[in-house]
């Protein structure tokens, strides 16, 4: 058995794995896919990798486990100082510092850290080649036989000689980032989340057909035949959406807000839109400029099956919510406080959530934090990452 | 794990394992015999997704490709059947399968007709059930005399039950004939390939029994690449004027993003009606891009260039829509 403690390493790292996993880690070394670092790489993410958010942990683990190097948690990434406070990384450093190789001064004032550890990976990448004779230490002549990149395959042209990219290089990039649960929203992984927002329900051509009923009629009608059909199960989603798109508390998340907006556009044909400033009164808006008043009764009136998806971060100044007349925009018409028309809207609409951009971590600690919690008495809340869109469909499909 | 590992000796220590491993006294064993895939000639195949299909391919597991359109994740399937001269067989999805009839389907309808009104013309005997299955693309896989490959295309496109009954499927090449209750197992198990566009969530235990992947999309490089595939006389000038424009475009946030398909479209546009690289730049600059329909197709998007572009303050382009 190889490598058995690797899974103990991803599974510190969060990544699930299971007994199946080692044994076809070793049916795979078995059958000689392990040529080098890069393949066994392929491999062993093969085989543990099976949800893209598990990508970015995974590429810790690996190179903790392979090259005992730590790196930081997606949320962490801006701060590249921890990366360099890796031990591997400092005694590169020394070492080329007493080799002459870099000027102390230098490292203090001239080189970007990204450059550094960018010159850390390849003076390590070329230790590691030279020690090992490159691609051909595995013992096979350099060309596995399912080998790629740069090996000619039965005349037939390959291409991309120069980008092979090392298993290292590819974890220094952190491509699969964006798809940590815990990271923030970005196209790619927005489309992911929306898919399992789903209300079947048998509507359109009757179209299937039904068996027990046309065996039941026919033997009604003497053995003469007659079919009988009924309509498909199909998705028949109502999905309202209300933006806080006011106020310089929201202005910092209008572009998350306006993407997770333009994929919830593209993923459901029955969509309506409002918008409203800070906090909800007795006036929605139909259009973003907020001019044209779509009454909040009128909302109300929806059918109840509707999902009502809130965006806003939640945060006010308290008489916004709890007070008669206390919106800050004129002519509002609010002579009923915020607070009693979010909860009509709770009231009329069981499947409905609020999503928030501020992160769930800051939510106690942020300006507004107060009204922010009240409003999580009444509404579930989730921020609007990954995990937390996908808690908040999660949430929506178990209602009802 | 410990912080004591040293960087070298980790990596001696593994490499000594792996070559142990591989020493040619051990010899491979293989169910069935598997040739390399490596790109073909008119696809481009970039180095990490030509291993991860062969060792997809050794192990006999499933290879799910996940990615935005326009990746390959589609022709990748009919490319490694091409190269590996193997038939394929394609099930594409539709959000109202149930999954069955990719297996096989039952004519009942026919047999109800013949049983009543006669076999004669078909010659089917409507006592007998198996004279009206149908078998799908999964069931003519199995039942195929020599491995293929199966295509499952957009599976997200499915319900998350529909994936369950896949199950069997991915895990021991085998479906049951309900009816009969008969079990069908492959002759030879195919090489399963699967897309998806992440429309919708895989299920646990479906993704546990495939390998998967996420394919990005191609970086300005690999692009270069896959048009000289297509267009092996094309200009590199041209390409590259082309390709500055294209992922310009990209950036821009358009509803539908151009995507591969769109660009070698245009290409092939540019190189028919003859326009020279300085042309392209010029004309991207002065007027708008030419052939801009091969590029954007949704009306909003070309609305919103258009706009952007005489820059006129749009209400409907993308980073103003809504906000």
């Amino acid at each position: 058995m190889f490598f058995v403690d690797f899974f103990y390493t991803l599974k510190n790292y969060g990544v699930p794995t299971t007994t199946q996993y080692i044994l076809e880690l070793q049916e795979g070394l078995k059958r000689g896919l392990a040529g080098n670092v890069d393949d066994l790489y392929n491999l062993l993410r093969l085989i543990c990798v099976k949800r893209i958010e598990h990508l970015d942990n995974f590429d810790r683990a690996f190179s903790k486990y392979f090259y005992g190097i730590e790196l930081p948690a997606s949320g962490e990434m801006t701060d590249l100082n921890k990366l360099l406070e890796n031990k591997p990384f400092r005694e590169w450093l020394e070492t080329q510092i007493k080799e002459g190789n870099l000027e102390p001064a230098e490292i203090h004032w001239k080189l970007p850290p990204e450059e550094l550890f960018r010159r850390f990976l390849k003076t390590f990448e070329e230790q590691t080649e030279a020690h090992h004779g490159g691609n051909k230490w595995i013992g096979t002549g350099g060309t596995s036989p399912y080998g790629h990149s740069g090996n000619s395959y039965g005349g037939i042209r390959v291409y991309g000689e120069s980008e092979r990219q090392s298993a290292l290089k590819t974890i220094g990039e952190r491509r699969y980032i964006n798809y940590s649960d815990n990271a923030g929203l970005r196209a790619e992984n927005i489309r992911q989340v929306l898919g399992t927002f789903k209300n079947m329900v048998p509507i359109g051509p009757k179209t299937d057909l039904d068996l027990d009923e046309t065996v039941y009629r026919t033997a009604k009608n003497a053995g003469e035949l007659e079919f009988i059909f009924k309509p498909e199960l199909r998705d028949n989603i109502r999905v309202a959406l209300l933006i806080d798109n006011g106020g310089y508390s929201m202005s910092r998340y209008v572009s998350i807000v306006s993407l997770v907006f333009s994929k919830i556009k593209d993923r459901f044909k029955d969509l309506s839109t409002y918008y409203f400033r800070n906090c909800i009164y007795g006036n929605l808006f139909s259009d973003p400029q907020r001019i044209k008043k779509h009454p909040t009764k009128k909302f109300l009136s929806e059918n109840p099956d509707t999902r009502v998806l809130i965006i806003g971060d939640a945060s006010m100044a308290p008489e916004e919510l709890f007070t008669p007349r206390g919106a800050i925009e004129y002519g509002v018409d609010d002579t009923e406080p915020g607070m009693v028309w979010l909860q009509r809207i709770r009231d009329r609409f069981s499947y409905s959530v609020w999503l928030n951009p501020i992160r769930s971590i800051y939510w106690s600690e942020r300006y507004g934090n107060r009204t922010l919690r009240e409003i999580r008495q009444i509404y579930h809340m989730e921020d609007l990452t990954l995990g937390g869109i996908k808690n908040a469909v999660t949430y929506l499909n178990e209602q009802g | 794990m410990g912080n004591c590992r040293g960087v070298g000796k980790n990596i001696r220590m593994t490499i000594k394992e792996v070559t142990r491993i591989m020493s040619p006294a051990e010899e491979m064993t293989r169910d069935e015999e598997v040739t390399g895939f490596a790109g073909t000639d008119r696809y481009f195949l970039a180095p990490e997704l030509g291993s991860i299909v062969n060792i997809a391919l050794v192990m006999g597991k499933p290879l799910l490709l996940m990615g935005e359109a326009g990746t390959g994740k589609t022709q990748l399937a009919f490319e490694v059947a091409r190269a590996l001269s193997m038939n394929i067989y394609v099930a594409r999805c539709k959000s109202t399968m149930k999954g069955e009839e990719l297996c096989y389907d039952h004519d009942t309808v026919a047999r109800l007709y013949e049983s009543r009104f006669g076999s004669a013309e078909t010659g089917r005997d409507p006592a007998k059930f198996d004279d009206y299955i149908v078998y799908g693309p999964i069931g003519k896989a199995f039942l195929a005399e020599e491995k293929g490959v199966l295509l499952l295309d957009e599976i997200d496109k499915t319900e998350s039950d529909v994936q369950d009954n896949l199950l069997d499927i991915l895990e021991d090449y085998e479906f049951t004939i309900r009816e009969i209750d008969r079990r069908i197992s492959a002759k030879n198990k195919p090489f399963i390939v699967i897309t998806s566009n992440a429309k919708k969530e895989l299920s646990d235990p479906f993704l546990r029994r495939c390998y998967c992947h996420y394919i990005e999309f191609p970086t300005p490089d690999q692009m270069r690449q896959i048009i000289l595939l297509h267009y092996p006389k094309t200009s590199e000038k041209l390409v590259s004027v082309a390709l500055d424009i294209f992922y310009d475009l990209r950036e821009q946030g358009f509803e539908k993003s151009p995507a591969t398909s769109e660009i070698l479209n245009w290409i092939g546009a540019l190189e028919h009606e003859g326009i020279s690289p300085s042309d392209l730049r010029k004309k991207s600059y002065r007027e708008r891009v030419p052939f801009l329909g091969v590029l954007l197709k949704r009306a909003g998007d070309i609305q919103a260039y258009t706009d952007n572009y005489n820059g006129q303050h749009n209400p409907n382009s993308f980073r103003e829509r809504g906000y």
